[in-house]
């Protein structure tokens, strides 16, 4: 026992001894380089100065819905969470992963705890108890991903944010590839929720697809969804990905799930059963999964995101925002670029697409490319006329929804409950 | 089932009730240290990593999350406390609260839209509904035992993802939030409606309220000649017919109790953690309550702590991740091996096992 102390204490005091000896070396040898510097400075050269931290170091603490390995939606947060990480260096980040939407509340209170100063919770049902802990402890700061609720909003607290990463615009690109390899002239789409999101990215897709086809043959392109009613279950997007094709004919599936599956299934059938499948890469850059299958995709990069939200927390400069980035934003330079000199295909601010296989016809990974420019500068919209060859947007009872020089505005995006007419499956009923 | 030779499992009679408390503290403390080697063997520091867990029962604060967590889990495993001496195999606990969570949802919706319940009566509604609709759920795999003899395993167990996709049903299309950018959820509840409403968060309702009902279910089981006769339908069907007890009416009053107080943990969830209603708003509580009741011995009194150290177990487990950066994967692991120490030590309470050569 009194050896144990004896030994604690020699070691407290080496260490303070040590310490102190670093610490004095460090003034020493700071003196010392100021005066050298000095010394040695010409004139007029502007001296590099030694970046003085003006801001805090920062905890953060991310909230998320599934495990960081399902190669989708929360491995892609993953991925930004280290990349504003490594980014902004002052910050200790730590996450709860499979957090059960029921759980969320708790979870998040757990965090503060552990001594974050900024939550980030990453799925739609995680909104509310952000928004409720949010109101709980005013000095903290949250940003929900994918939801409407934020203090800029005027629904939640002021010390709440929300942000989306938006694939629409993405969406309608695939689109056009999917509608320019097509060969029978059938796509389909393997859909988590019939939630607007969802909804708004099978319509974007499935407009896309037709202005190529229509272009191409004439005719309109044939569009089929399965649904799963869940944003993860391989093994249902399995048989609904293998419905598609069996039983629609489809050659093209784009998917909403968080998982390869559906890629995986396009390739399986384009590799070993002789029937040509493609597929996509979805928030994630999944082309190891389907190499022959991969057509291109939406891949989706959170990292400027997130580094916003920390730059603000540490320097004090708080405020509540609702970011929903599309194409453009978060590019250092957001102008349209001559097709020829396009970034489509790069890591572009907040979003990706994927690299467009060869096999697309060149006049159409022109005009891809063209459409990813002007979406830069929000000159083209996928939901107007003009994102339809001219001709009015019509639901499947045949109503137009968009006509004339209209273009489609948030409360539309956000709202979205009907399907394009190209569309066969029926939409669950509401 | 064929063993290997020498090896022999015979039933026990009735261990002392010490005994059992005894073996089941022994066997956590055994998950514990096999939970460290695992830690140890993942370069984990196992002492840390446990004493985050325990910090979980001694802050206040998770204590309270603790408890909030453990309210469904307790409330369903006081009900299959009853279902499982009544040797009705009850695996539905989880369509049970679902539908709880209907009800309780329900009640909601007749105020705000038709203001038929006044403010002050509607929390209490919302339990009695829950309560009506858990139990007459439960009434039918019941009926199904008592009349036809159809075994309640199966018709409960699936019966649970009916509930989920009624649930679903609801959330996706009438019952959708007119306000909610067409999300799956229903409106939220007021804050009369809301559990935490009581002294500020929900854990201090929730807790009287299952006392009150462990009170109600150890008074029904040990002194009312109802709960005597649910025993005997349990323990030996022969002797409940020579006795002349109805065992079609015993089956369905505490098939009754037990599936409406799993719908009572279902009006725990929307109401004092959730605030809406939304699909699959339960990861599972219904089939964590089934070893919570064992871990209890099915005794209504025990079931309190051993809810409450099951909902620390997964305030815990997003500690450790948060605190140590372990992966979820590692939490399962750690909640999986108590799980199955558990399991382990209800089998020896109830089997001897013996090797002879």
């Amino acid at each position: 026992m009194k050896e144990k102390v004896s030994r604690r204490k020699f070691l407290g005091v080496s260490t303070a001894t040590a310490a102190g000896a670093v610490a004095a070396a460090a003034v020493v040898a700071g003196i010392g380089g100021y005066l050298g510097g000095q010394a040695m400075a010409p004139p007029r050269e502007v001296v590099k100065t030694e970046t003085v931290p003006v801001t805090k170091r920062i905890k953060t603490g991310y909230i998320y819905v599934g495990p960081v390995g399902d190669f989708g939606w929360t491995h892609a947060h993953d991925l930004g969470r280290k990349w504003a990480d490594q980014q902004f260096g002052n910050v200790e980040s730590s996450y709860i992963e499979s957090v059960p939407e029921a759980e969320s509340a708790g979870a998040i209170e757990n965090l503060i705890r552990q001594g974050a100063d900024l939550v980030i919770t990453t799925s739609f049902g995680f909104m509310d108890p952000t928004a409720e802990v949010a109101a709980k402890y005013p000095d903290k700061y949250f940003v929900h991903i994918s939801g409407y609720r934020s203090g800029a909003a005027g629904n939640a607290p002021k010390n709440m944010s929300s942000a989306f990463a938006e694939f629409y615009q993405l969406y309608y690109l695939n689109g056009l590839a999917a509608g320019a390899v097509t060969e029978t002239g059938v796509v389909g789409y393997v859909a988590a929720h019939p939630i607007p999101e969802v909804i708004r990215h099978i319509n974007a897709f499935v407009l896309g697809a037709n202005y190529s086809y229509k272009r191409r043959t004439g005719r309109n392109i044939k569009a089929y969804v399965n649904w799963l009613f869940s944003w993860f279950d391989p093994g249902k997007t399995r048989q609904a990905a293998t419905a598609l094709v069996e039983e629609s004919n489809a050659d093209v599936l784009a998917f909403t799930e968080d998982s390869p599956t559906t890629l995986q299934v396009a390739e399986e059938y384009t590799t070993q059963k002789g029937r040509r499948v493609w597929s996509f890469s979805h928030y994630g850059d999944m082309r190891q999964y389907g190499p022959n299958a991969h057509l291109t995709g939406q891949i989706v990069h959170w990292g400027p995101i997130y580094l916003e939200f920390y730059r603000m927390v540490a320097t004090g400069t708080w405020q509540s925002v609702d970011i929903w980035t599309r194409i453009g934003d978060y590019m250092p330079f957001r102008w349209r670029q001559p097709v020829d000199k396009s970034t489509m295909g790069n890591v572009d601010g907040t979003l990706q697409m994927a690299p467009l296989a060869p096999q697309v016809p060149s006049e159409w990974q022109q005009l891809i490319k063209a459409r990813y420019e002007e979406m830069k500068e929000l000159l083209f919209e996928p939901f107007s006329v003009e994102g339809n060859d001219g001709v009015p947007i019509r639901d499947q009872a045949g109503e137009a929804r968009i006509s004339g020089n209209q273009r489609a505005d948030r409360d539309m995006l956000w709202n979205m409950n009907w399907f394009v007419e190209y569309i066969e499956s029926e939409l669950p009923k509401v | 089932m064929r063993l290997p030779r020498g090896i022999r499992i015979e039933r026990r009679l009735e261990l002392p009730r010490r005994t059992s408390a005894a073996l089941s503290a022994v066997f956590i403390l055994l998950s514990f240290l096999v939970a460290s080697a695992v830690f140890e063997m993942m370069g984990v520091n196992s002492v840390r990593t446990l004493s985050t867990v325990v910090s979980v029962f001694l802050s206040p604060p998770s204590l309270l999350q603790a408890v909030q967590r453990g309210l469904p889990i307790g409330l369903a495993a006081l009900g299959l406390s009853i279902a499982f001496r009544m040797n009705f195999w009850n695996i539905g606990a989880e369509g049970q609260i679902y539908m709880g969570m209907f009800a309780a949802t329900g009640m909601v919706l007749i105020h705000a839209y038709y203001g038929l319940i006044p403010e002050p009566l509607l929390m209490l509604s919302m339990v009695l509904a829950a309560f009506i609709v858990g139990g007459a759920y439960c009434l039918l795999p019941g009926f199904l035992r008592g009349r036809l003899d159809v075994n309640e395993i199966l018709p409960t167990l699936m019966l649970n993802y009916v509930a989920t996709l009624f649930v679903d049903f609801l959330v996706y299309g009438p019952w959708r939030d007119p306000q909610g950018f067409s999300f799956p959820l229903s409106i939220p509840f007021p804050q009369y409606a809301r559990m935490d409403s009581f002294l500020g968060h929900s854990s201090y309702l929730g807790l009287l309220i299952m006392v009150v009902i462990a009170f109600l279910v150890y008074g029904l089981m040990q002194r009312t000649t109802l709960g005597f006769e649910m025993r005997v339908v349990g323990q030996n069907l022969e002797a409940a017919r020579y006795a002349g007890i109805s065992i079609f009416r015993t089956l369905l009053i505490g098939s009754f109790i037990a599936g409406g107080l799993a719908g009572i943990g279902g009006f725990t969830l929307v109401s004092g953690l959730i605030g809406r209603l939304r699909p699959r708003a339960s990861p599972g509580y219904g089939y964590t309550a089934i070893i919570v009741a064992f871990l209890a011995g099915l005794n209504p009194w025990l079931i309190i702590p051993a809810a409450v150290f099951f909902g620390g177990l997964l305030v815990a487990g997003e500690t450790i991740q948060a605190a140590l950066n372990l992966p979820f994967a590692a939490v399962q692991v750690f909640q999986a091996i108590i799980f199955i120490m558990i399991i382990v030590a209800e089998f020896i309470k109830r089997y001897r096992v013996s090797i002879r050569i």
